[in-house]
This record gives structure tokens, C-alpha cells and sequence, in this order.
């Protein structure tokens, strides 16, 4: 088959619906990546617009120009925006467009839930954006501090538009995590070792599974509040046993591990581009590595510093205070590498190398006053002043929007094929470092000063009024200058002239296809024997095409690609994908109707939309029916490979363990929640106590068991004789005693809006009969498969699956189950 | 996958360890054992530093056991990586709670 035809029929299989309707039901990663960064940067934009009207608030005093109760919707609205709807989703949409490409593969591991998490960011972005048109956005700070969002402070919707809205967006998050991590681990070119994965790759790796440890306390807490909020089960309340600490706990258990999470993918940016642009390699790519997960790690244990001033033991505070310190040293560890990397090579200062530059000036400022604030007496003096609106600033424009500028360029030749022709980007990069440094050093300057956070005015008296004009003036500028790569890139768009295949002569496997990339990104897979291939291979982009890579035959008109070994990068096994289909979309819509009907209190709606989330979900399952056995498949290069369906570890349950690692940090949080308010808060031990049942802990933890038993039944059913059914009807009945015994519980708790004791024993059992729920639908799912004949012995995958979370069901069981009795039975 | 775990478990352990004393740090404070004493040391102390001790000792048997051919990984750049970050692990236990040596337990 000629390079041409290949590219046809491959094109045919593997092309989005054309025009407009295949935004709709287009699975592809580069459409979805390209999806999610304009949406992204459309909410830039709006960020940006809000931070022009705070600064145009702050640069006179006794401004007239907005109320108090405006501005506090603004400056809500530009944290919450530029944190939820532009950071996260920015590495989402790069890593989501860029992957694929350099890890040598052709999509990522579940193209429908790369959809399904663009259009959850699509809606839940559109409920907040809504809220700000309307006059009723959230105004509480970007952190929501209860009780002042709690609902005697807050009795509006605001608050629920930013508690329902920034759920509905993280699940966006929580899926591209999942599908980052599988990707990363097992979808790789054949040979691509761990030591020669790309940097880009490790920077998502460890971001994905701090993603997915970072996030789930802040969905507990916004769970909580809005439980509290709605239904009045007092967890944040003292007078009742609850504890507003627990909030800033849940908050910042996120919140600090977030700050890293937005620059560690664009330090993987940096580690990408710096090599290129100084044509030389990374200096010290495993240091680099180890540097990037002890960052990640070390970020876990400096949550409290942003709690200094709550009156916490010096002894807690210093844990904290030195952990924080010590997050300078990975952070170091880097920096040294880059300019290591600059030093070993002969650096050409094109328009990414600026803007890195600037990264550099920019963030090693931001990391020392960094250091400063890490120490307990400077950070008494400072917090809630504007040197740590200034600090964070630094940290985040220097440590993402420098890089993500640097990487637009970067890649713009891929993403567009063409060559720029306007050099706007340089002047704009002029304009954005004077105006950046004059915003913020000037408002370093005021804090110090004494000027709070989130003031809306001041007095003239206060020697401010000049401070804030530079920064005010200062601000204009930076924003004139990122309205400039704005008009740059869309004039790159519309009229750039074709440019040549990777102009930067880079090294990685994105460089090694046609731009701007074809919707199936290799005519056939490559096999990597280096980090650089490219460089290795200048020809390699030509043989791929040519089809002397893994994969090269279409025959079938399958969407085909192939897993690896994670350490080794050997092939494993053959996924087909499912094609194009608005299911993604309609499934977003059912999640949305269910944080609508929360939202605006119409809770007959809750059900509905539930049931609908099951139906969808159900036929999203069926959808990826294998009749008959398939056997092994030509692989090409004289390989035959299995099918993942005819695999133990297929990628459903690679994806549902990265998923109950998330499940299980909300769990966990939860816990340690309960274990909280125990030792802390006031009015606590609780007046009553739940009074312990033997039968209810006996038939919950035997429950427990016999759906874990009766699911490895299963799977030794469906080996021998190619059936389950006995198996998986005894893990039923297990998981159906699980829930009476967890339900009971819930029924018996004396009253959950009568103290945080029996609130937060209510919501563990809820939490654990939600999980039975899902344990018993998915063991229905299997029979019903069985019965349809759509299971053998060789076509098992789908049975470890339903295992792993039946396991997790019957861990969550036993635990909740005795957390609950255990203080009854000690008293 | 056992090699990425290799990665990531001297890390793991400063987390567990971390997270533990601080826990524990929170738990005795809220129940009083501070004032319990032996022989004019605090007890809550005592069990302070032993938890401190015994997250460097597990801390410091990890770099010999990620460097060895048995439970080492076969792949020099994970055995490199692993061992380096048993060290930036056994270095953070060190330094992290270190102030259960030299703070004041519960003011």
C-alpha cells in the first residue's frame, strides 16, 4: 500500500464528522485538545477582563467605580476563573492535544471520556459564567472561607454556583488524570522505555496523579458545604460540633498541592523546550525526574502554611514552616538543570526563548518571596496583605503563563503547519514583561505597607494612592501586551504562509508527522530506541508514513493501537477504539441536569437525572460488546498481539484503579474529617452516641466478604466454563446486604442536623451505599453480558473490574461500619 | 508497574510518616498527653521522637533495599531514581519533623 493510500484510508477511518456537527461527537484527541484550549483561553480572557476591573477599581482611592458587593463577585470570580477554568484546563487541553503525539501513539486511553471531561469543563464553565452575567456570582474569595459561605452569612446562590459549579468542573480534571496516567503508563510507542519516555510525559504523569490526590478533598469539602448549606447537617458550624478549620484543611489540602499542579506541566514545558532551543539535550534528565516527583510529594505537606495565623501549636507550624522550606530545594534542582542545559548549549533567542527568559526572572522572584512567607514570623506579618496577592502571582504568571506562552509558540508550527509571518510576539512579550513587573512589584511594596487583600477601597491618608496607580497603569499594559499574542496567533491562523515540517529540527516524536497533524497522528507506529528519535532518525517521519512501523495495515477500518509493558515498553496488547458518537456530550448534559437540579433546590429532578447517568452509562459499558473471540490480531512486523478485551488487565481496569486511588483520597479525607472534628472542634465528644448493633456490623462486614468471594467465584466460573453467573449472583446478594447494613446506619444516626457527629456518620454511610449502588449495577451489567453470550474464557477483562471495585466496596464496608460502632462500643 | 512504584514509595513513606506525626502531634494535644510524665519527660515526647526515629530507620533501610539486586529495580535508570529519591526522602524525614526535637509540644 502506497504512503498516499495508507494516509487516505486511514483518514476515512479515523477522521471527526465534517463541519460543525463533528464538535459534537468528535472523540479525537486533537479536536478535544484543541477544544479544550480555546475554551480555555476564552476564560483567559474573561479572567483577564475581571483583573482590568479590580485594578481600575484599586488605582484611586474611594473609587466609585464598583460597589462592595460587585467587587467582591470580581475578584471571586478572576481567582476562580483563572484557577479552575484556565490553569487546569490548559495543561488539560495541551496534554490532552500533545500526548498522544510524543509518546508515539494515536490516541489516548478512552477518547470518549476525553470528550465527556471537555464538555462537563464546557458546562460547569458555562453555569459560572452564567452566574457572573446575571449579578450572582460567588463572592466569597476564591477559598470560600465558612462560616462566612456557610448559610447564615451566604444565604444566596452564589456560593452554590461556585460549590455545585467547581464539582461539576473537577470531574473534567479527575477524568483527564485517569486518562493521563493510563496513557502515559501503557500507551506508548513499542520500546519506549520508562528512561526515555519525553519529559513532557513524566511532568503529566506526576501532575495526573497529584490531580487525582489533590482534588478529591476539595470535592469533599464542597460537598459538605453544600450539604450544609442545603439541607443544614452543621459540619463547619461550632455551636454544633462542626469546625470552619475543617474547611480551610479540606480547602488547602487542594489548594497548595494546586499550585503545583499548574506549574509543574509547565516546568515540563520549560524541560521540552530549553534543550530545543539551545540544540543540545536535557542536562540531568533522571535528577530532573526525581526533582519533579519529590516536588510533588514534598507539596503534600505544606498545606498549613497558609494557615499560620489560625492559632496552631508552634510545633505544627514548624512541621509546615520546614517542609516549606524544603520544597525550595527540588525547585532548585530544576532551575540549575535548565541553566545547566543553557550553559552545555548554544542558546538562539527565538520568540519561546523569551518568554522562558521571563519565566526565569519571574518565578525565581516569586520562589523567594515564596521562602519568605514559608517563615512563620514574616508570614504573621504578611498574610492576607497584598505582597501574597503579589507572591502568588509571581509564582503563577511566572511559573504557567510565561511557559504556556513559550509553548503556544512552540508548537504553534504543529498545531497550524504554517510559519509566522507578523513578529507582534516579540514586541508583546516586551509589553507583558514591564507591564507584569510593574502590576506586582508595586503591590509587593503596598502590602508591605499594610495594604489588605481584597480591600475595595482605602484612604487617601494611607500613602497607597501612587503605589496603586503604577500598578493599576502597569496592569493596562501587561493586558495591551496579551491582547497582542491574542491578534498575533489569530493572524498566524488566518494568514501565515506554509511553513516546513519541525522547524525547530526538535528531537520528540510530535515533530515526526505531517503539520498540522492528521486525525490518526502516525501511518504506523514508530519504535523508539532513543529519547530523541527524531534526531536519531531524521528520516523517520518518512518510514512511518511509508508504513514500516507497528500497525501499518488498515484492512479492517479499525481505530487500532497497541498498549506496552509500562517499565519496558514491549507490546502487550491491541485496543480497538470505538468511533465517533455523542454520547460524551449527552452524558455531560444528564452529569449537568443533576448539578442544575442541586443547584436551584428542585430535587424531584435529583432522581431523574441519576437514573439517566446509569442508562447513559450503561450503554457507554454495552457500546464496547466483542461477540465472538477474536483471538490474536496482526500487529504488524510479524506480531501477533491479543485484544484487550481478551486480557486480564484490560484499560477499564487500569482506569478504574487510578480512579479508586482518587476514590479513596476522598474517603480518606473524609476520615480524617471525622478523626478532626473528634479531637478539635467544641461539643465534641457528641451528647449521644450511636448505639452499636451486632447484626447490622455482622451482616455489613459478612456482606462485605461475600461480594469480594463471590466475584473471584466469578472469575473462576467464567475460566473453566465460560459462564460467572453463580459467582456473580452471590457477590450480588454480598453487595446487597452491604448496603441494608450501611443504609441502616444511615437510618438509625440520631439526628445529622443535630451535631457534626451524626452528620458525618450519615454522609460514611451514604458515601458507602453509594458505592454498593454502583458495586450492584456493575454486577447486574455482568450477567446480563453472560446471558447475552458476550463473555468466554479468553473475553474475561470485564471481570477484574467488576472485582477491583467490589474489593473497594467491601473495604468501605468494613471501615465506615466500624468507625461508625467503635466509640459506642469503647463507651 | 513495579518499577513505578520503586519510583515513588521513599516518597510514599515521608508522606505516611508526615502525615502520622502530625496526626499524632494533633491527637495527644487534644487529649492532654502532654502532662503526662515519667521521670520528668514528657511521655508525649517520648512517643514523638520514637515515631520520628522509626521513619528514619525505615527511611534509611530503603536506600540500601531500592540499591540491591533483589528488590531493586533491573533498569539503571530506575535503580538511580529510586535510590535518589530514598535519599530526598530519608533527608525530608529528617528535616520535616525535626521539631519534635526542639518545639514546645502544644503551646
Amino acid at each position: 500500500m502506497s504512503a498516499l493510500r495508507r494516509h487516505r484510508r486511514l483518514t476515512a477511518i479515523w477522521a471527526s464528522e465534517p463541519g460543525w456537527k463533528g464538535w459534537f461527537s468528535t472523540v479525537n484527541h486533537t479536536d478535544v485538545g484543541r477544544m479544550f484550549l480555546a475554551t480555555s483561553f476564552f476564560f483567559f480572557l474573561v479572567g483577564g477582563i475581571l483583573a482590568m476591573l479590580i485594578r481600575a477599581q484599586l488605582a484611586t482611592p474611594h473609587s466609585a467605580f464598583a460597589g462592595p458587593e460587585v467587587y467582591n463577585q470580581l475578584f471571586t470570580m478572576h481567582g476562580t476563573i483563572m484557577m479552575f477554568l484556565f490553569a487546569i484546563p490548559t495543561f488539560e487541553g495541551l496534554a490532552i492535544y500533545l500526548l498522544p503525539k510524543m509518546l508515539g501513539t494515536r490516541d489516548l486511553a478512552y477518547p470518549r471520556l476525553t470528550a465527556y471531561g471537555y464538555w462537563c469543563y464546557f458546562f460547569g464553565g458555562g453555569m459560572l459564567l452564567f452566574s457572573l452575567l446575571a449579578g450572582i456570582a460567588p463572592d466569597g474569595g476564591w477559598f470560600m472561607y465558612p462560616p462566612l459561605t456557610g448559610p447564615i452569612y451566604s444565604p444566596g446562590i452564589n456560593t452554590d454556583f461556585w460549590l455545585i459549579g467547581i464539582t461539576f468542573v473537577e470531574i473534567s480534571a479527575i477524568c483527564a488524570a485517569v486518562e493521563f496516567c493510563v496513557s502515559i503508563l501503557r500507551y506508548r510507542a513499542p520500546g519506549m522505555s520508562l528512561d526515555k519516555m519525553p519529559i513532557f510525559a513524566w511532568y503529566a504523569l506526576v501532575t495526573s496523579l497529584m490531580i487525582l490526590t489533590g482534588f478529591p478533598p476539595l470535592i469533599l469539602g464542597s460537598v459538605l458545604l453544600e450539604v450544609e448549606r442545603a439541607f443544614g447537617l452543621p459540619f463547619f458550624q461550632a455551636e454544633l460540633g462542626g469546625d470552619s478549620l475543617l474547611w480551610q484543611h479540606l480547602f488547602w489540602l487542594f489548594g497548595h498541592p494546586e499550585v503545583y499542579i499548574i506549574f509543574l506541566p509547565a516546568a515540563g514545558v520549560i524541560s521540552t523546550v530549553i534543550p530545543v532551543m539551545c540544540r543540545t539535550t536535557l542536562l540531568g534528565y533522571g535528577w530532573v525526574v526525581a526533582a519533579a516527583v519529590a516536588l510533588a510529594f514534598l507539596s503534600f505537606g505544606l498545606w498549613v502554611h497558609h494557615m499560620f495565623t489560625t492559632g496552631i501549636p508552634h510545633m505544627g507550624l514548624a512541621f509546615f514552616s520546614a517542609a516549606s522550606t524544603l520544597v525550595a530545594v527540588p525547585t532548585g534542582v530544576q532551575v540549575f538543570a535548565w541553566i545547566g542545559t543553557m550553559w552545555k548549549g548554544r542558546p538562539e533567542l527565538h520568540l519561546p526563548m523569551l518568554h522562558i527568559l521571563g519565566f526565569f526572572v519571574t518565578f525565581v522572584m516569586g520562589g523567594l518571596t515564596g521562602v519568605m512567607v514559608a517563615i512563620v514570623p514574616f508570614d504573621w506579618q504578611a498574610h492576607d496583605t497584598a505582597f501574597v496577592t503579589a507572591h502568588l502571582h509571581y509564582v503563577l504568571f511566572g511559573g504557567f503563563v510565561f511557559p504556556i506562552l513559550a509553548a503556544i509558540y512552540y508548537w504553534l508550527p504543529l498545531f497550524t503547519g504554517r510559519t509566522r509571518f507578523f513578529k507582534l510576539g516579540e514586541l508583546a512579550f516586551g509589553l507583558i514583561f514591564v507591564g507584569f513587573h510593574g502590576t506586582f512589584l508595586a503591590m509587593h511594596w503596598v502590602g508591605l505597607l499594610g495594604q489588605r487583600r481584597r480591600i475595595e477601597t482605602y484612604d487617601a491618608e494611607a500613602g497607597w494612592t501612587t503605589i496603586n496607580l503604577v500598578s493599576s497603569v502597569s496592569s493596562f499594559v501587561l493586558a495591551i501586551g496579551l491582547a497582542m499574542v491574542l491578534l498575533d496567533v489569530l493572524l498566524h491562523f488566518v494568514v501565515a504562509v506554509r511553513g516546513r515540517r519541525n522547524p525547530w529540527h526538535a528531537g520528540s516524536l510530535e515533530w515526526a508527522m505531517p503539520a498540522p497533524p492528521p486525525a490518526y497522528n502516525f501511518a504506523s507506529l514508530p519504535v523508539v530506541e532513543t529519547r530523541d528519535p527524531v534526531s536519531s532518525d531524521p528520516h523517520l517521519a518518512v518510514r512511518l508514513a511509508r508504513g514500516e512501523g507497528w500497525l501499518a495495515d488498515p484492512a479492517l477500518d479499525r481505530r487500532e493501537t497497541l498498549t506496552v509493558e509500562p517499565s519496558s515498553g514491549t507490546p502487550e496488547y491491541m485496543v480497538i477504539y470505538p468511533g465517533n458518537t455523542r454520547l460524551p456530550i449527552v452524558f455531560a448534559a444528564i452529569t449537568g441536569l443533576f448539578f442544575l437540579s442541586l443547584l436551584i433546590k428542585v430535587y424531584w429532578l435529583t432522581p431523574i437525572a441519576l437514573a439517566g447517568i446509569a442508562t447513559v452509562g450503561w450503554r457507554w459499558v454495552w457500546s464496547l460488546a466483542q461477540p465472538v473471540d477474536l483471538g490474536p490480531q496482526e500487529a504488524g512486523r510479524g506480531e501477533r498481539l491479543p485484544v484487550s478485551g481478551e486480557t486480564d488487565r484490560a484499560p477499564g481496569w487500569w482506569g478504574s484503579a487510578f480512579l479508586l486511588a482518587a476514590d479513596a483520597t476522598f474517603f480518606g479525607s473524609l476520615l480524617f474529617g471525622y478523626a478532626f472534628l473528634w479531637t478539635v472542634a467544641p461539643g465534641w465528644p457528641p451528647p449521644e452516641l450511636l448505639e452499636p448493633s451486632l447484626l447490622e456490623l455482622g451482616v455489613g462486614l459478612a456482606g462485605a466478604l461475600v461480594a469480594s468471594i463471590g466475584m473471584r467465584i466469578a472469575i473462576r466460573g467464567n475460566r473453566s466454563r465460560g459462564t460467572g453467573v453463580a459467582g456473580l449472583a452471590v457477590a450480588l446478594t454480598g453487595t446487597a446486604a452491604a448496603a441494608l447494613a450501611v443504609a441502616s446506619l444511615m437510618i438509625r444516626v440520631p439526628a445529622p442536623a443535630g451535631h457534626a457527629y451524626d452528620a458525618t456518620l450519615f454522609v460514611l454511610g451514604g458515601y458507602a451505599l453509594f458505592h454498593a449502588a454502583l458495586a450492584g449495577l456493575m454486577q447486574t451489567f455482568l450477567i446480563v453480558r453472560v446471558r447475552r453470550g458476550f463473555t468466554s474464557p479468553a473475553r474475561r477483562a470485564e471481570f477484574p473490574i467488576v472485582c477491583l471495585w467490589a474489593d473497594y466496596l467491601a473495604l468501605v464496608t468494613i471501615l465506615v461500619l466500624v468507625v461508625a460502632h467503635l466509640p459506642g462500643w469503647l463507651a | 508497574m513495579t518499577d513505578v512504584l520503586r519510583i515513588l514509595v521513599a516518597p510514599l513513606v515521608w508522606l505516611a510518616a508526615f502525615s502520622g506525626v502530625y496526626g499524632l502531634h494533633g491527637v495527644g494535644c487534644a487529649f492532654g498527653w502532654a502532662d503526662v510524665e515519667l521521670l520528668s519527660i514528657s511521655l508525649f515526647r517520648v512517643a514523638l521522637l520514637a515515631a520520628w526515629g522509626a521513619a528514619v530507620l525505615l527511611q534509611l533501610s530503603l536506600i540500601p533495599t531500592l540499591g540491591s539486586n533483589r528488590f531493586g529495580s533491573a533498569a539503571p535508570f530506575v535503580r538511580r531514581t529510586s535510590v535518589a529519591l530514598a535519599w530526598v526522602g530519608l533527608v525530608a524525614t529528617l528535616w520535616t519533623l525535626l521539631p519534635v526535637a526542639v518545639m514546645s509540644a502544644c503551646d
